[in-house]
């Protein structure tokens, strides 16, 4: 009896010495996160993309014995308040959350409000594979400072049936142009991602002041720097499907209206969505994606660790194999899901370089000459201030 | 049963139903004063835009749909009374009582939009329609779902109280009188038919004021009605307290709804009085009948359209406007999937298992003492749960099963599920509970029998078809639940309808069609059990 209880005494001792930090020795994080469950909270509207988390989960069980769990839900909102209400109740152990999928205002909002583990993705061993991107190093203009790993690029781009519509419009102007001469269109309504995004690259693009935007919204002129997308927005909205007064609910809908012929052209933030799609059979073979002619709104997205997390090594042990050459070339496979990797290709040797050479992107997706073809997102601030103007002037 | 047992269960009974809902209520009220740390003020959600154009949407959308459902149930009550076809239409009913809002919603905008499944029957060659959208921006798609969805409702509650209203003599007397059969129902038996029909009706305008999953699907979107942007602010970083709030708000448009409902329905009994007082007689109109019936067949088509597309989806590869049906099939979707659906159907199972077992128990117990005499009727009580919207309860659950570490628990979720099934099983089974004769258990008794051993040997068995029906029921709350499921679960117990509704973000009709399928298939299955099992059970008896 005794000495099961100075056993406990120890091991409860060496748990709480063990106990992982952000920048703790890799094999440390490794012997800790062995025989761990990790709760990944991500998005899980793609089925696509739950195949390739299950394919994660498998790997790392394999090579790590680490469980990975998939808690698929339908916005990360949700978790970033359910973070919130642990913490105002001070539940700051144990949480629920391990891993989520972020960017944006929510990572700007936890980071903020202390709500993340802390500096962990500059210490993940595949780190040195990562691009030095400006995009990377800043989400949505906040310094990430290693609090989020970076999982995957995103651009905004269009999709369209080249059979239907050979010549899209590649401007602001010209895509109001061709709603003039009987085009049919039509974006998310914000604060759907999509849509916002689309609102703030016809702001980039028709604004007098662009450099305002990448400073937080309250040191600029609001009404100034945003007239002349209010001006654009009054003139689209009644030539849109559904009159400016019903709306798509995503991106992903706005797919499915171009693949019924209620729309001409749809929005995406993956340049390979395309090419993932037609072979689904969930868009026509003459699909073709491209971007406008002076680039569009890029960003990155991330992986993350709350502040109380209960597997944070298992969940670091993730994060690093997501950015493993293999695993990333793998999500860059428009066969498996096709999302543009984070890493620096030119970092890579051998076959890890290989794998990405062998990837066949089809001529569905954006050329990758026009990936490049970026606009810096405005500061986060700006998302709420649009989505709110927006709201008051088309929502009521 | 023991005095102390029956003590101890009741209060168990009691404060497990109570304390979730004051929990709740207070949890909502204390965040909306700004108990919530990190929150921004909640008043300032007053100053939304959208606030007049979403109370509106909410009341027009929730009001228009219960009058709708509840015509149609008239309407068909009218046309078919007295024919061997409203029993077919009965049994037609019992699968849309099991369907989930959200499965009928996502079917409905595919079978009506422009490149919708009618448009692609009648269409050889071209582009969609531009003459209409659905979801339409003034809000009927919405309407049309929940009148479709909640008539089955009231019409099977109808048809049980309308044996009690003895509509045969009615019509009969007012005949020989030579008055036509519809202005019979109008003068003689609706008006009483409504009157008892009054919390069934409440129920429905509850959920139509306050229903979430179909109106993200069928309503316009921007504005959203009022529960819609509840939750908009719910999952709005830094947004619990105009949330809580904003969930006030909606509690009082929907007092607002029912203190309006009530108008309609006294001004409805003036001018139905006027009509009684003339004694003009006037001969059938055969015309309208027909029409009648057109009207609710094509309707029950249209819903049996919009379920029968999402199983043809969810085995279709490739299915592009205009053709009528897929160009290419596939098994993919059931074959290759099992291995992701087999939890989610476990899940769901136990969970549906456990608190339909549980509510059945505890309303077994309860309507038992009623009976005895030892507590007084809490019909208002129990119908709670049905009319404080489930936005309005749920913040302060999950604060309260955070502080108590009970989050992402099994039991948590069970309970949960359990505050929402009690109320329909005590609503089904408290009448057949309450009306049966007393007799038989009498004579048990003189015979020999316990109180225990009457209850289960004699009383239970001659009411096990409507302690079935109320099993069923109870399942299919449960299955059906996704806030309670998504927010106190923490993710750990996904279940068909969580996974559907995240699904509906990635769009692929597909593998929406594939989960919609399983989530209409349990609650069928589970109704055919009930409906089977008595037969089978008094296979030897002549009157069942």
């Amino acid at each position: 009896m005794k000495k099961t209880l100075i056993a406990l005494a120890l091991s409860a001792a060496s748990v709480h010495a063990l106990a992982i930090q952000p920048n703790s020795d890799w094999t440390d994080v490794l012997q800790e996160a062995q025989g761990q469950t990790v709760y990944f909270n991500a998005w899980g509207g793609s089925d696509r993309i739950n195949q390739y988390i299950d394919w994660v989960g498998e790997q790392v069980l394999a090579e790590y014995g680490v469980k990975l769990e998939h808690v698929k839900i339908g916005d990360i909102a949700e978790i970033v308040t359910q973070i919130e209400s642990a913490k105002a109740v001070g539940k700051d152990q144990d949480g629920n959350v391990d891993l989520m999928w972020i960017n944006g205002e929510n990572f700007a909002n936890m980071k903020s409000n202390e709500l993340l583990f802390g500096d962990f993705a500059n210490h993940l061993p595949n780190a040195a594979f990562v691009a030095d991107k400006p995009s990377i190093a800043y989400d949505f203009s906040v310094p990430v400072e290693g609090l989020e790993a970076p999982w995957g690029g995103a651009q905004l781009v269009f999709m369209h049936d080249s059979e239907r519509l050979p010549n899209p419009p590649k401007s602001a102007d010209a895509l109001l142009a061709h709603l003039k001469d009987g085009g049919r269109f039509a974006y998310p309504a914000p604060p759907a991602f999509h849509g916002t995004t689309f609102v703030k690259q016809v702001l980039s693009e028709v604004t007098q002041q662009p450099e305002a935007l990448l400073k937080p919204v309250d040191q600029a002129d609001f009404d100034a720097v945003t007239a002349p997308l209010w001006a654009y927005l009054d003139e689209m909205h009644p030539l849109l499907r559904g009159n400016g007064k019903v709306w798509p609910a995503s991106g992903e809908e706005t797919r499915q209206l171009m693949d019924d012929g209620e729309v001409d052209i749809s929005i995406s933030f993956n340049p390979n969505e395309a090419s993932a799609a037609v072979r689904e059979g969930q868009l026509a073979d003459a699909t073709r994606t491209y971007i406008f002619e002076g680039g569009t709104v890029g960003n990155t997205h991330f992986v993350s660790i709350p502040y109380n997390a209960k597997a944070a090594a298992g969940a670091m042990v993730v994060a690093n194999f997501m950015l493993s050459p293999d695993a990333q070339a793998r999500k860059a496979d428009p066969e498996f899901w096709g999302d543009p990797t984070v890493l620096d290709l030119a970092k890579l040797e051998g076959t890890q370089k290989t794998r990405f050479d062998q990837i066949d992107l089809g001529p569905w997706a954006l050329p990758i000459e026009e990936l490049a073809n970026t606009r810096g997102e405005p500061h986060a601030s700006w998302t709420g201030a649009l989505e709110a103007a927006w709201a008051e002037r088309y929502a009521q | 049963m023991g005095r102390a047992l029956r003590s101890v269960s009741l209060a168990v009974i009691a404060v497990a139903f109570g304390l979730p809902l004051v929990m709740g209520v207070l949890g909502t009220l204390g965040t909306a004063i700004g108990w919530f740390p990190n929150s921004l003020p909640g008043l300032t959600v007053l100053s939304d835009p959208r606030l007049f154009a979403a109370t509106r949407l909410t009341l027009f959308t929730g009001l228009m749909a219960t009058a709708l459902a509840l015509g149609l149930c008239i309407v068909t009550l009218m046309v078919f009374w007295g024919r061997g076809s409203l029993k077919r239409i009965q049994q037609a009913l019992a699968p849309f009582l099991a369907v989930p809002h959200a499965a009928l919603a996502v079917g409905l905008v595919f079978v009506l939009a422009p490149s919708g499944w009618l448009a692609r029957l009648v269409t050889l060659e071209g582009r969609p329609s531009e003459a209409w959208i659905v979801p339409d921006p003034a809000g009927w798609s919405l309407i049309l779902g929940l009148a479709l969805k909640e008539f089955p409702f009231l019409l099977m509650t109808a048809l049980a109280y309308l044996p009690r209203l003895n509509p045969d003599e009615f019509l009969r007397q007012g005949r020989v009188l030579g008055y036509r059969a519809s202005q019979c129902w109008v003068r003689l038996i609706l008006p009483n038919l409504l009157q008892a029909m009054r919390l069934p009706v409440a129920v429905v305008l509850a959920y139509n004021l306050s229903v979430v999953d179909m109106a993200i699907i069928l309503g316009p979107g921007q504005p959203p009605t009022l529960a819609v942007w509840v939750i908009e602010y719910f999952v709005q970083p830094g947004g619990r307290a105009q949330a809580s709030v904003a969930a006030l708000w909606l509690l009082l448009v929907m007092a607002a709804g029912f203190l309006i409902a009530n108008e309609i329905y006294r001004m409805c009994g003036h001018v139905s009085r006027e009509f009684r007082t003339d004694s003009q007689r006037k001969p059938p109109r055969p015309g309208w009948g027909l029409a009648g019936r057109a009207g609710v067949l094509g309707l029950l088509g249209l819903a049996t359209l919009a379920l029968v597309s999402l199983w043809i989806f969810s085995f279709s590869h490739r299915w592009r406007f205009p053709d009528a049906l897929p160009e290419r099939w596939t098994l993919r979707f059931w074959q290759g999937r099992w291995d992701d659906w087999a939890p989610l159907v476990e899940n769901t199972l136990s969970l549906g298992m456990a608190s339909a077992l549980l509510a059945l128990l505890a309303a077994v117990i309860w309507l038992e003492a009623e009976r005895a005499g030892r507590i007084p009727r809490l019909d208002g009580l129990w119908y709670l749960p049905l009319f404080i919207p489930q936005a309005c309860v749920l913040l302060g659950w999950q604060a309260g099963a955070l502080v108590g570490g009970v989050d992402g628990a099994w039991g948590t979720l069970v309970w949960a599920h359990w505050v929402y099934a009690l109320p329909y099983v005590l609503l089904v089974l408290a009448p057949a509970w309450r009306s049966l004769d007393v007799g038989y258990e009498r004579q048990a008794r003189l015979l020999g029998a316990s109180p225990w051993g009457a209850l289960i040997r004699v009383r239970m068995p001659l009411l096990l078809r409507p302690l079935l029906i109320g099993w069923a029921v109870a399942m299919a709350v449960s299955i059906a639940q996704y806030l309670p499921t998504l927010l106190l679960g923490a993710g750990r117990y996904p279940t068909l309808t969580t996974e559907l509704v995240t699904s509906f973000g990635g769009v692929d009709r597909r593998v929406i069609g594939t989960l919609a399928s399983l989530q209409m298939l349990l609650p069928w299955l589970v109704f055919a059990i009930a409906l089977a099992l008595p037969a089978w059970v008094f296979r030897n008896r002549r009157h069942a």
